[in-house]
């Protein structure tokens, strides 16, 4: 009974972006069936990661990964060397552990592999997982539905799992729009487009054809532009170690208003100047961002255009671009200038950024807040004059370095909270889900012959089109519906 | 309980009383004798007439109203049934022992499956129909059909009472008052007024109040669901005009004839009731510039394109056609109305320019220049209630007993009528008997999905089925209606007949023999390439072939397949529909056992049932945001996969309703067994009847 449960809920969270959740056929059957595998221990610097699988073809993974030893005894860690099945490549030499259900932490059969932390190390094992099988990613919350499915967890643990499945969600809602803005997200994007314009052609076909009048050569576009789709796919999967170029780490964004300071504090943290530093309000354009460890934990930094209005073109874009990252980001670095919080663009900033992120009344993002009030050697010596309703904050001062300490253990508290969680920064992850979707769409794809069983042939697209919705978060039949109207004249 | 010759002469002597006004229930004078039914069902279109028979064939004591008794099965637009997805739709209707696909098989004039080519689960079964014909077969069925009486009249307002507790609803309620003042009392009563609530038709810039040309509206009645609160949306559609037959060029244009042979579209039928050669063939011509041209020229005479109703994001009106797609060719099919009638219907004309500009323009189309307009095409605008408002069973959220279907609902087609009649008649039956509601789930059939997109997502455009919008379009196929619908009809709703029964048994039982003795025949390929050289096997694969991936190929079939290996196969060959449907099921079989885990996964999320009286507004311990909360409230989901499918409610927020259920039921489980005792107490109820 409860079990259903699990998968209805992995089915609406895969697609946070998709505005309709009904779902079309399409992915395949994430059901009880399937055997999910996730990078299960945190980010940041580890020596050792632990990747996890449950499902029933839990024992095959750990076979084909470890062959040709046999399955360790139940509960015992042993040390193997672990290779790629399909290439026989070593890729680490590591703990693995069998737990045969019912007594794992899923209730299902679960292993897990404890390998070297590396990045790597990592990536590659997820790769291969994906390739058995079988295998997929793991969607939000998956492993704590599954256990709480099979009775694993009590009610009240399961409290925490809604906020959890939230929080993922929208950890991946943020992945994705990062992603999306890439290279490889203009090319899935544009191979969903290409892939939705086919079916609904097919479908078209299939239910008006005989009764209206349809143009000429509908399918044999469709036909064309599927297999087009093909050879694109394909070439890029063969393609994909090179292709993609995912970064690690906590997505931290610094912003504010114009001239408070925040390529100083960009500098001061990455040790180096990133980014040209002036008294001049608007100094920086676009969007800088630089890889650094902050208090131990890997992130990506970015500065930004200082948010106002009325300004020149180019820095109008950059205060697009500015607003654009900030909605992508795990946690704002707000920073205003102490010395200044009476003027309008401090008060535009608190209200439109600072205040609805804390409160968290801006779109239900589970986004993080550090607000920072820069030029701390301004204020006149018995503090700020700063008006009640101001939420919590940090003082600073870029020029003398007072409040750096207190300003990096808040980034650490932060960070680790950020990072604790694997599902926050898993672009390696990320790829492996990527790359098996991708894979998915492509055999579908191969199974697309439309000069036989039409409806078939349009099963074969709209399971291809289920794996790249996974990928953009669309996929609805209203979306097919009005491609079909805007396209054709049909109806009586 | 009555035979059913007697019935027959009973209903049909009761309706004989019925045109005498009020001879019937006014009663000796004395003591005024206010009749009592289980159900009423109101309207007599293509969901009432499917209603009002599933009801009576439930068992339920049952009264048909209709504004005019002679009007039953009127098929008001288009002289056709079926087609691609609708005829789907008739399967299921017939699965159930509904009556549209009986009396089609009786009254088609022109009988052609649809997308042949395109692959058994995507067939469109479509006839063109004598309207005549039509509408005296279903008058002859419903007048026959034992337990239902008819009557007319025009219901003016509800009786209501308080509602029953512990149970979602303001209302309760318990029958109907007419026009004249009589009230009939019901345990259920069904709603398929059509386009009768405020029903509006147009013609150029002249509006009528009328539900259909020629019929008064209902007014009074769209005032009480408004009163009772009720959310009402309007529609429009419109219908094309009506040409006289000998004025009509036929040698110059293209001609359709029918299928030979014919296929029916019920389960119980092997044939139609006239042969190929005696059906009437259609014919195809085209617009042109010149059509677009008066069109375009009087847009201002033309109210009904105007107005901001909303009509459908498909092009119902050669108006849209014109408009949104310029500068094309538009394709008009002359269809017979009937065996004997004189009037050809142009379907893809509709239209709702004044009369005389609609001569006009039918004249400058080819094959019509001196055609004749027998009655001008014309415009209906009507209210429609908001879909998600009522329950899968559709029953209404806000009044209990009452029930909901049809275009009221705000779909467009006799076909998705006649689905929701049935379901309709049998859950309002099934109410009066404290039973389980009987719903169809999107995963096995087409009823399922109109019903679950009506009431999670409503319908803001006259809904219409297409294949494209079931997810498991392979699965729901036309050929196998019966095995998804026909036993749970039987078992559940008592709404099939045993004859039918056991045909679907037997049915069911022959393709399960036949194809685990099909899996269970295996030749190597080369063995196979020599029993059936015709068959494009490659010998190249080592591995042992089954017969049944052998029927997978096109070219073969159960004839063929049996000529290989007659002796185990020859049994399965010999009913032409036995060995078309293992065919289709060898077409399939591969991806079907895909689709099934999906379709399972669906079923759990829709076994979990969230309770009805549940107020999602006040609910406290549960962590949901207002707009959720609006959502659920409106909607009322039953169950966790409805609620699931509601745009806008989020997965945590399943989570948390889930675990709200989940908390609940365990402390009701704690406490009593009442509902159990109510059950026994409705079971001794009806037995007390029954004596």
């Amino acid at each position: 009974m409860w079990r259903g449960l699990w998968t209805l809920v992995a089915r609406a969270a895969r697609g946070p972006l998709r505005p309709c959740t009904r779902q079309g056929s399409s992915a395949p059957a994430p059901g009880s069936g399937s055997t999910i595998f996730a990078l299960s221990s945190g980010q940041g610097r580890c020596g050792i990661a632990v990747i996890r699988t449950s499902g029933p073809a839990s024992g095959q993974a750990l076979r084909s990964l470890t062959a040709p030893r046999d399955l360790p005894p139940a509960r015992k860690a042993c040390l193997r060397l672990l290779r790629d099945p399909l290439s026989a490549e070593p890729l680490d030499r590591a703990l693995v552990l069998w737990f045969p259900g019912p007594q794992s932490f899923t209730g299902e059969d679960c292993a897990e592999f404890h390998v070297h932390g590396g990045p790597a190390v990592v990536s590659g094992v997820l790769q291969a997982l994906g390739s058995v099988p079988g295998l997929r990613p793991a969607e939000a919350g998956e492993f704590t539905r599954r256990a709480f499915a099979h009775g694993k967890l009590s009610l009240t643990e399961v409290e925490g799992l809604a906020d959890l499945i939230h929080a993922e969600t929208e950890a991946q809602r943020r992945q994705a729009l990062r992603q999306l803005d890439g290279e490889l997200g203009h090319l899935c994007q544009g191979w969903a487009e290409t892939l939705t314009r086919a079916l609904a052609h097919v479908e078209a076909y299939i239910d008006f054809g005989e009764d209206d009048n349809l143009e000429e050569g509908v399918l044999d576009q469709a036909n064309s532009e599927v297999r087009e789709l093909e050879v694109a796919l394909g070439a890029h999967l063969r393609d994909a170690r090179r292709g993609q170029r995912l970064r690690s780490g906590a997505h931290v964004v610094v912003a504010g208003p114009p001239n408070a300071g925040k390529s100083s504090l960009v500098n001061l943290l990455s040790r180096k100047p990133v980014s040209i530093v002036s008294p001049e309000p608007g100094t920086t354009r676009d969007v800088l961002e630089t890889p650094v460890d902050l208090a131990g934990f890997p992130a990506l930094l970015s500065d930004t255009a200082g948010l106002r209005e009325g300004v020149g073109p180019v820095e109008q874009e950059g205060v697009r671009r500015a607003q654009k990252r900030l909605e992508q980001a795990d946690l704002i670095l707000a920073v205003l200038d102490a010395s200044d919080l009476t003027s309008s663009s401090s008060h535009d900033f608190l209200h439109t950024v600072v205040i609805p992120t804390v409160t968290g009344s801006a779109s239900a993002s589970s986004q993080r807040l550090l607000l920072v009030l820069n030029k701390s050697d301004l204020l006149p010596s018995q503090g700020p004059d700063l008006h009640p309703d101001l939420p919590r904050y940090l003082l600073l001062s870029c020029l003398t370095g007072e409040g750096l300490d207190g300003l990096l253990e808040a980034l650490r508290k932060e960070l680790a909270a950020l990072c604790g969680d694997p599902s926050t920064g898993p672009p390696l992850l990320t790829r492996a889900r990527h790359q098996h979707h991708l894979q998915g769409c492509l055999d579908a794809l191969g199974h697309y012959k439309p000069a036989k069983d039409l409806a078939l042939a349009a099963e074969a697209l709209r399971v291809a089109r289920g794996h790249l919705a996974r990928l953009t978060g669309r996929g609805g039949t209203e979306e097919i519906l009005d491609i079909i109207f805007r396209d054709f004249c049909v109806g009586k | 309980m009555f035979s059913l010759r007697g019935c027959g002469r009973w209903v049909a002597a009761s309706l004989i009383k019925q045109h005498l006004p009020s001879a019937r229930f006014s009663g000796d004078g004395a003591a005024p004798w206010t009749p009592h039914f289980d159900v009423v069902v109101i309207g007599g279109g293509h969901a009432g007439t499917e209603a009002a028979a599933a009801a009576a064939r439930c068992g339920s004591r049952t009264l048909l109203l209709t504004h005019r008794v002679d009007t039953i099965g009127q098929m008001s637009c288009n002289p056709s049934f079926g087609g691609i997805g609708k005829g789907h739709l008739m399967r299921e209707v017939d699965a159930l022992d509904g009556l549209c696909s009986r009396i089609c098989d009786q009254s088609g004039v022109h009988y052609k499956v649809l997308n042949r080519r395109k692959g058994p689960a995507v067939w469109g079964l479509r006839a063109q129909i004598d309207r005549k014909l039509y509408k005296q077969n279903m008058q002859k069925e419903i007048l026959n059909t034992p337990l239902l009486t008819v009557q007319e009249g025009a219901v003016e307002d509800l009786i209501l009472a308080e509602p029953e507790p512990e149970r979602a609803g303001k209302y309760r309620v318990r029958g109907v008052v007419l026009v004249d003042g009589s009230t009939v009392y019901a345990d259920s009563v069904v709603l398929t007024t059509g386009t009768f609530l405020r029903g509006v038709v147009v013609i150029g810039l002249e509006t009528h109040p009328a539900g259909r040309l020629g019929d008064q509206p209902s007014v009074g009645l769209a005032q009480t669901l408004e009163k009772l609160g009720f959310v009402v949306g309007r529609l429009k559609t419109g219908t094309p005009p009506r040409i006289a037959k000998e004025s009509i060029n036929f040698s110059i244009l293209n001609k359709q004839t029918p299928d030979d042979p014919s296929t029916p579209f019920s389960f119980i039928n092997e044939t139609v009731w006239i042969k190929p050669e005696d059906q009437l063939p259609c014919h195809l011509t085209h617009t042109n510039p010149r059509v677009d041209e008066i069109i375009l020229e009087n847009l201002h005479l033309n109210c009904h394109v105007k107005e901001t109703t909303r009509g459908p994001r498909y092009c119902p009106s050669i108006e849209s056609k014109v408009l949104r797609f310029p500068n094309r060719l538009h394709q008009v099919w002359l269809e017979p109305e009937g065996m004997d009638s004189d009037v050809i219907y142009p379907q893809g004309l509709s239209v709702t320019l004044p009369a005389e500009l609609q001569e006009k323009m039918i004249t400058c189309i080819r094959g019509l220049e001196k055609a004749k307009m027998i009655q001008p095409g014309y415009g209906v605008q009507y209210d429609y209630l908001d879909p998600r408002q009522i329950t899968p069973s559709l029953e209404t959220h806000l009044v209990q007993r009452l029930f909901f279907a049809g275009q009221i609902n705000g779909t467009t087609g006799y076909e998705e009528a006649a689905a929701q009649g049935v379901i309709a008649g049998i859950n309002a039956s099934l109410r009066v008997r404290c039973e389980p509601p009987f719903v169809v789930s999107r995963t096995e059939g087409y009823i399922g999905v109109l019903i679950d997109d009506l009431t999670t997502q409503g319908t803001s455009e006259p809904y219409r089925m297409f294949t494209s919008r079931a997810e498991f379009r392979l699965s729901l196929r036309p050929d196998n209606a019966d095995s998804r619908l026909t036993f749970r009809g039987y078992k559940e709703a008592g709404c099939v007949s045993q004859q039918r029964y056991e045909r679907a048994s037997w049915m069911k039982s022959s393709l399960e023999e036949g194809i685990s003795v099909l899996k269970s025949i295996e030749f190597s390929s080369s063995k196979w390439k020599s029993l059936i050289p015709e068959a494009s096997i490659s010998i190249a694969k080592s591995a042992p072939l089954r017969a049944l991936d052998v029927l997978k190929y096109e070219e073969i079939d159960m004839q063929l397949l049996a000529k290989a290996v007659p002796e185990a196969l020859k049994k399965y060959s010999k009913c032409r529909e036995l060995a078309e449907r293992l065919k289709i099921e060898a077409t399939y079989e591969a991806v079907l056992l895909h689709q099934q885990e999906e379709m399972k996964e669906v079923q759990r999320d829709e076994a979990l049932r969230l309770p009805e009286d549940l107020d999602y507004l006040t609910l406290r311990d549960v962590s949901l945001s207002c707009e959720v909360r609006e959502k659920l409230h409106f909607s009322r989901p039953q169950t966790i996969g409805a609620a699931s499918r509601i745009p806008g409610v989020t997965p945590a927020a399943i989570v948390n309703l889930l675990r709200y259920v989940k908390t609940t039921q365990q402390r009701q489980a704690a406490t009593t067994r009442s509902p159990q005792t109510d059950q026994h107490l409705c079971d001794t109820d009806k037995l007390e009847r029954q004596l």
